[in-house]
């Protein structure tokens, strides 16, 4: 088990910077998730946790113990890829012992080893077959007992379920949070996933264009983001986001006619000198029924019911905005839509920073 | 790559490793340029002990070789002129009919599956694990029975044997590459098959016709067993004449220098222009399709 | 289906099959069009030699008088055959030969090409000239090396002695000859396996080796547990063309050593030209080439299966 640190790491490929600047720190026994765009750095960073990647500057630290000149083998990592990395001459048996044996471990602690994992992963009746007869998702999982069976310090997974089906995708992103939890061992975890990452992870590292833009556990991830980025990035549907214009006792929303009462804004946004921009999530809008707190007259285009969701479409100016009413009994189509207070945030519109309001901060 | 610093060890393997790789090329390399070398040697040069690296260009190699300058009518001119023509036609024109059949052949073996297709497909392989001389015991017979012993068209029907199992061969491979739409949607506009092969899968593997034409044209215009057999004088090709030069009098090796290069040029040639299929032509198309 | 189709049915089946069986006839006429000219060739040039060749093979007779004498030989001349030593030591030769020369490519060629499979610059320049040697003529090869090997002013030798070595008069003992018949095939036809191992080297992803990397795997246990084993199947086929080519070798040996000194670097297929061409004793020459085909036909049929087992893969 081993404490992480990536401290000022960054990494060029010629003029193209992948990774900038990254500081993070990951305690022992952490379930970290890297989760960001495709092309984010997150991978890369990955890789040179793992020693497949040389950092351009910067250090990568194990407990302590700055680890940048050693190679992959001498760091007592383990890994999973996203596309299969298992040995195809190699039944799975030899495959999941491969490790042990490249590194001349003993045959009885082999067996040992083995009988182990195999028993973890329930694997038993596949040890003779080899990788190409496995469906995706048991050879992710082979390759999983392979990175698990001698205890690595660190276990690094890169998309280890995205090349799996979606259904087998669930019960295995389960069954590797527990394994995960079971084991204690110090996890970092790529992903593009925002639901593998706020299932799966102690903390979120959230990366967009080779920088590091929040880490927070999954919960304040979802309900502080502290940029633009981090509120569109997670959660499903996707955060709205419209400019608050100011006019007259309160703001105009983007280029529509609808007003928000001044007094749903908070005092330290209201008196701020930049432009803002307003976010929030469609599950913190409604279908007026009277209820509401703040009422907004924007007219509901299109609404459909998913389970007990009803999901309803309207028109901000040229914009189309997504709320989701989750209220079993809320009404059909209006002419206003209702608006929690809580969900609202507040974001300068020239850099994307979250504006800390005095209620989010107290 | 991995970022590692290596131990010193790492760093003696990788320098003997390189040694290892330059020992190899120098094997390989040095043997042709040495060739190149050694045919602009007058005989002194040639001959001297330790060999010497700098010394007068001397063409009487070539001159010989083509019965020009100051070999001109000479008695030792070599006449390699008449042999290099018997070569080219040989050559040519079983590399045509060859690639031709081949051509056809490939098509089909690559389009329809029909009975005996594997068979087929290895009986014409076969032409490629044949060793020379077996048939070659039959054929003595045959081609003095039938005339065409020492004749040029007695050799272009072996380089056509010799070479259509290669090009069936390789065809099918640049054929396989080729999608089965291409013709699915020509007979569903009311082509016929035979007008979507001609017209559109052909085009399609040009390159492939190409470099299969490289390749038979190389192995053809190489051949050495048959032609050392059955020609004696009229129809020698290059590599019989070449071998010639070696008799009763010893070796000329001047000429034999010469008429070396002489004989490799169209080969470094073709073999620059196929150079991207040198996979697919060197495994009968199995490998290295692209 | 609704019950008043049913009457048109059998015409619409019957129509349906007509026009199946037209297909099937034009696709028919173009197998028949387009394979017979190569079957009629290979079928004059391979199948009617080989049959008369075993035909021969069990008769006494010289080509230099055909019409002199068939006399049935029966078994004879393949008893004779295998119970002359020289044959015997023919085989042992062309064995030794084999032996020596293909494993020297194949050791050669699988480091050459596991080497240049890695990306570097120049490296497509350098990997075209090293396949040069391998589309020369054979004549030319054994020539050159003739040249080289040459024991006075032959340029090997004087690199040998100019380390300190003694010279080796090459091509005039038996030993030496073979060696030096085994450089030249090498030289010549190493280029065929880098070829081939570079290929199956590239074939196997990278993330393998990250894998195998991360799991602590040493260069050479990567190499002997993943690269070989991987790549076998591509390897194999290699092998088995060598040992096909180097067993039925006859250019460059004629070029090369001529069969000297004596007879000593005589291969099975310079023995049946001789025996053919010099002595004229067809009979026995077509018994000889009937063993020498079995030999190449039984390497080919292993080829074959294993290059049928690969076409569904690659």
């Amino acid at each position: 088990m081993a404490k992480v640190e990536l401290k000022n790491l960054s990494i060029e490929f010629g003029a193209f910077k992948a990774v900038d600047d990254v500081n993070l720190t990951v305690a022992d026994g952490e379930f970290a998730v890297y989760l960001g765009p495709s092309g984010c750095g997150k991978t890369t960073t990955l890789r040179a946790v793992a020693g497949l990647q040389e950092a351009t500057s910067g250090d990568i630290l194990f407990d302590g113990q700055k680890v940048n000149d050693l190679s992959p083998s001498a760091r007592n990592i383990a890994m999973v890829f996203q596309f299969v990395s298992l040995y195809p001459n190699l039944n799975i048996r030899e495959n999941i012992i491969f490790p042990l044996k490249a590194r001349g471990v003993a045959k009885a602690e082999i067996a040992r080893k083995l009988d182990w994992v195999v028993d973890i992963f329930k694997l038993g009746g596949e040890l003779k077959r080899y990788p190409s007869a496995l469906p995706p998702g048991t050879t992710q999982k082979v390759a999983l007992a392979r990175a698990v069976v001698r205890d690595p310090a660190v276990l690094l997974l890169d998309e280890p379920l995205s090349a799996i089906d979606e259904q087998f995708r669930e019960e295995m992103r389960w069954e590797l949070g527990h394994l995960q939890r079971e084991l204690g061992v110090t996890t970092i975890y790529v992903t593009h996933d925002q639901r593998e990452a706020m299932s799966l992870a102690d903390r979120i590292v959230l990366m967009n264009d080779s920088k590091i833009v929040q880490v927070a556990d999954p919960q304040s991830m979802f309900f502080e983001p502290n940029s633009e980025f981090s509120g569109q990035f997670i959660g499903s549907p996707s955060m709205n986001f419209v400019d608050l214009i100011p006019m007259g006792t309160g703001f105009r929303l983007g280029d529509s006619q609808a007003i928000l009462p001044a007094e749903a804004v908070p005092e330290n946004v209201r008196t701020s000198k930049q432009p803002i921009r307003m976010g929030v999530r469609p599950r913190d809008l409604q279908l007026i029924d009277g209820a509401a707190p703040i009422e907004i007259e924007l007219p509901v285009e299109d609404v459909f019911s998913v389970g007990r969701e009803r999901f309803f479409t309207f028109k901000i100016g040229d914009g189309i905005a997504q709320g989701v009413d989750v209220r079993a009994e809320a009404h059909g189509p209006a002419n206003s839509i209702g608006i929690r207070p809580e969900g609202l945030k507040f974001f300068d519109a020239q850099t994307g920073h979250r504006i800390v309001t005095h209620e989010a901060a107290a | 790559m991995a970022a590692v610093t290596q131990p010193r060890s790492a760093y003696l393997t990788r320098w003997f490793i390189l040694a290892l790789l330059a020992a190899y090329t120098f094997y390989n390399l040095g043997p042709i340029l040495w060739l190149l070398v050694s045919s602009f040697k007058g005989r002194a040069d040639l001959f001297a002990m330790p060999p010497v690296w700098i010394f007068d260009i001397d063409t009487s190699g070539y001159e010989s070789v083509f019965g020009v300058g100051a070999a001109a009518g000479t008695a030792s001119a070599y006449g390699v002129v008449d042999a290099l023509i018997n070569s080219v036609v040989v050559s040519s024109i079983g590399t045509v009919m060859a690639v031709f059949l081949g051509t056809l052949a490939g098509y089909v073996c690559s389009r329809y599956d029909f009975r005996g297709k594997g068979d087929f497909l290895f009986f014409v392989l076969s032409t490629r694990m044949l060793p020379p001389v077996a048939v070659l015991v039959f054929y003595h017979l045959m081609f003095a029975r039938l005339g065409l012993a020492d004749t040029r068209t007695g050799l272009v029907l072996v380089a056509i044997f010799a070479n259509v199992g290669l090009a069936t061969w390789i065809m099918k491979g640049f054929f396989d590459g080729v999608p089965k739409e291409v013709e699915q949607i020509a007979q569903v506009n009311g082509y016929s098959r035979m007008y979507a092969f001609i017209r559109l899968v052909v085009p399609m593997v040009r390159g492939g016709i190409a470099a299969t034409a490289g390749f038979c044209f190389i192995f053809a215009w190489n051949e050495f067993a048959f032609a050392s057999i059955l020609t004696t004088t009229k129809a020698k090709t290059l590599p019989v004449k070449i071998s010639a030069a070696s008799g009763a009098t010893g070796i000329e090796w001047t000429q034999i220098m010469s008429a070396g290069v002489v004989l490799i040029i169209p080969v470094l040639i073709f073999f620059y222009l196929i150079r991207k299929h040198l996979l697919m032509g060197m495994t009968f198309g199995v490998l290295g399709r692209s | 289906m609704t019950v008043t189709d049913q009457s048109q049915q059998p015409t619409a089946t019957k129509r349906r099959s007509a026009a199946t069986d037209k297909k099937k006839s034009s696709g028919r006429m173009m197998i028949l069009g387009f394979l017979s000219p190569t079957l009629l060739i290979l079928i004059f040039m391979v199948a009617y030699p080989i049959i008369s060749l075993i035909d021969y093979s069990f008769y006494n007779f010289s080509a230099l008088n055909p019409h002199e004498g068939y006399k049935w030989a029966g078994l004879d001349n393949y008893t004779y055959l295998l119970s002359d030593k020289a044959l015997w030591q023919r085989f042992i030769f062309t064995g030794k030969f084999v032996f020596v020369c293909v494993s020297l490519q194949m050791i050669i060629g699988i480091f050459v090409g596991y080497q240049l499979q890695k990306k570097f610059k120049g490296r497509d320049v350098i990997f075209t000239l090293l396949m040069m040697p391998m589309m020369l003529s054979p004549v030319v090869v054994g020539f050159l090396w003739r040249y080289m090997l040459n024991s006075e002013w032959g340029v090997v030798n004087y690199l040998i002695s100019s380390v300190g070595l003694d010279k080796v008069s090459w091509l005039s003992q038996t030993t030496p000859a073979l060696f030096a018949a085994a450089a030249a095939d090498t030289w010549m036809w190493t280029p065929f396996i880098i070829l081939l191992a570079t290929a199956a080297f590239r074939g196997i992803p990278d993330t393998i080796y990250e894998a195998a990397e991360v799991d602590g795997a040493s260069a050479a246990y990567k190499f002997f547990r993943l690269t070989l084993p991987m790549s076998a199947p591509v390897l194999f086929i290699a092998l088995i063309l060598r040992l096909i080519d180097s067993f039925k070798q006859y250019d460059l040996f004629f070029a090369l050593t001529g069969g000297g000194p004596g007879s000593s670097t005589e291969t099975v297929s310079f023995a049946v030209a001789k025996t053919a061409f010099n002595y004229f004793y067809t009979g026995e020459a077509s018994a000889l080439a009937v063993i020498l085909l079995f030999i190449i036909i039984g390497l080919s049929m292993i080829l074959v299966r294993h290059l049928n087992k690969m076409g569904d893969k690659y």
